[in-house]
């Protein structure tokens, strides 16, 4: 079976034309993708394909044998002698013949929506946040096989601890450079979170949350709890997740961190509700607040 | 001087080559994106300029499946794929590879970080089409997506099996294969990594017709690999209403109807 259907856009609109005439109604196209293609001057995206994308269920017409889309696959001629065969082969069937690369199409929306991601300031900082973690992970895990390495070889061959220092160098000012611009662009985004709870656990937790959307609608429960490694369970479950790096653990008591994850979690979902509505610093009250919070913690430890 | 090894074609997918070789077989794909490693991996080149890129247990999880029995269903070429979770894209292009160039692989990845990689790698695959965009908004790619012969999907979250099904509620075709890596350490620590594989393969099973769970260590510690083919033809359930598109009648092909009506696309 062989079916030849044309596509004609105008705008954000599409319409198949079959060989009996117009097939159906124009159907709309995504924004998005009415935006990818504009600009390519209408001849640069199969339409044959797009037909194709455009849901033909597989109870419709096009579906069981599919001859649009093979069609425009072995037309594509992408890969010199298997296409030339295909171009051939899509001939001798009155398969539409394409006019340019579909891929063109996948690779230009993906350019086009990884420009749009990184345009939005929370999307960057989620993804930088993810890789300062996930470097902070890694290396450390590097730096503790090397130095076992280095131990066990006895000082190590020369020339690979020389190596590995380098390396570990470079790793490290790299590292410093991504941390830093972490904290800037915490520090713009979310001013109050990042004052209660230091500016890397703000974007931390932003990329756990996975935006601040969800960071605002989370209960201070949660967010205690977020990014902890245990379940909460009726025995002995987690007390802090990622918290536990918040700006002031390091003066707690081990066995008070918990009940300050607890307070630092209040007042961190009270700062970021804050940055919700307007980003600018006005955290002076939550600081106090921290301030008597750790200094009652400190007294209890004393005693 | 001996001969090489000879590559032998595996039968389940021909553009995937297996070397007898000591201590284990090793698996290759034929390259779809010209003769440079992707990421780092072996790449032969034959005389006759095809390569042939090692597809390493360690690497990949469909590698390891391999290695550990995974006996299909595999992308064959010309087919369309739907991979869920592409990252980088290095399971990605072979997979690509698998379906040559007359096929197709939409990669899906939602991190911006590897999705710009995969997009680098994109653009020298021909076959490969990246989409960025979280794999749980179905609804969002349909007009990217067509229906595709198979899915792999490695998203390592816990609500994977349920993103799974839903993108082959959409996305596959009757009968379409399905290919799941489950990192069952992303499921959370109330059960052991056999009751969550047992957990999945349940919930796939009204579905699909599956294999037994392929535990994928030591290559990939606490994952298996789940494969399988749609039972029933799950795209088929969530056509309700009119088709988009009217019947259109058939053109008459002049063709022969020989014993084989054409190549396999
Ligand atoms: C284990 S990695 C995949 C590795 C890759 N399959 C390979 O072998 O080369 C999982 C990937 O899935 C992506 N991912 C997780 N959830 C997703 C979702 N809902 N939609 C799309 N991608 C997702 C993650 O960003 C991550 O890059």
């Amino acid at each position: 079976m062989a079916v030849a259907l044309r596509m004609f856009r105008a705008a954000d609109r599409i319409l198949f034309v079959g060989p009996t005439g117009p097939v159906g109604r124009s159907v709309r196209l995504d924004p998005e993708v009415a935006a990818a293609l504009a600009g390519d001057g209408g001849g640069g995206v199969p339409g044959e394909l797009l037909g194709e994308l455009l849901r033909h269920r597989p109870a419709g017409p096009l579906a069981a044998a599919d001859p649009v889309l093979e069609g425009t696959a072995a037309a594509l001629g992408l890969d010199p002698p298997v296409g030339r065969a295909g171009r051939r082969a899509a001939r001798a069937r009155g398969w539409p013949v394409p006019s340019a690369a579909e891929r063109e199409f996948y690779l230009r929306l993906g350019a086009l929506r990884l420009r749009q991601a990184l345009a939005d300031p929370v999307e960057t900082l989620l993804t930088l946040a993810r890789e300062e973690e996930r470097l902070e992970r890694t290396s450390r895990r590097e730096a503790a096989a090397a130095e076992q390495f280095l131990a066990g070889a006895e000082g190590g061959p020369a020339e690979y601890a020389e190596r590995w220092a380098r390396f570990r160098e470079g790793l490290e000012a790299h590292a410093a450079l991504l941390r830093d611009e972490v904290d800037r662009r915490a520090r713009a985004l979310l001013p109050n979170l990042s004052a209660v709870v230091g500016p890397r656990t703000a974007a931390r937790l932003l990329a756990r949350a996975g935006g601040v959307g969800p960071l605002v609608r989370m209960s201070s429960s949660r967010l205690q709890l977020l990014g902890s490694r245990r379940r909460p369970g009726a025995g002995r479950g987690p007390r802090h997740g990622l918290l536990l790096r918040a700006e002031g653990m390091e003066a707690v008591a081990p066995d008070r961190r918990g009940a300050y994850a607890r307070s630092a979690a209040g007042l961190a979902s009270i700062a970021v509700r804050m940055d919700a509505v307007d980003p600018t610093l006005r955290a002076e009250r939550l600081l106090i607040r921290r301030a008597r919070r750790l200094a009652a913690l400190a007294r209890e430890a004393s005693r | 001087m001996r001969s090489p090894t000879p590559f032998a074609p595996e039968p389940g997918s021909p553009r995937l080559k297996r070397r007898r070789e000591s201590p284990h077989d090793t698996f290759w794909t034929v390259g779809a994106g010209g003769p440079d490693a992707v990421y780092g991996e072996r790449v032969l080149l034959r005389p006759d300029g095809v390569s042939l890129r090692l597809f390493e247990p360690g690497r990949s999880k469909l590698a390891a499946g391999l290695a550990r029995g995974l006996a299909g269903p595999l992308p064959r070429p010309g087919e369309r794929w739907l991979y869920l979770g592409a990252a980088t894209g290095t399971t990605a292009s072979h997979v690509a590879d698998l379906v040559g160039p007359l096929g197709r692989v939409y990669a899906v990845e939602k991190s911006l970080r590897p999705f710009a990689r995969l997009l680098a790698t994109a653009r020298r695959y021909p076959n490969l089409c990246p989409i960025l965009g979280d794999a749980r908004w179905t609804e969002r790619h349909l007009g990217l997506i067509p229906p595709v012969a198979g899915v792999y999907a490695d998203l390592a979250q816990p609500d994977q099996v349920g993103i799974v099904l839903a993108n082959c509620a959409e996305f596959l075709r009757p009968e379409g294969a399905l290919l799941l890596a489950l990192k069952t350490a992303s499921m959370g620590r109330d059960a052991t990594p056999e009751e969550h594989a047992r957990a999945a393969h349940r919930q796939l099973a009204a579905t699909f017709d599956l294999a037994d769970p392929i535990p994928l260590d030591p290559f990939h510690r606490r994952h298996f690999l789940l494969a399988g083919r749609a039972a029933r033809g799950p795209g088929a359930s969530g056509s309700s209403g009119p088709p988009l598109v009217p019947r259109v009648p058939e053109r008459a092909t002049s063709r022969p109807a020989g014993p084989r009506a054409g190549p396999r696309w």
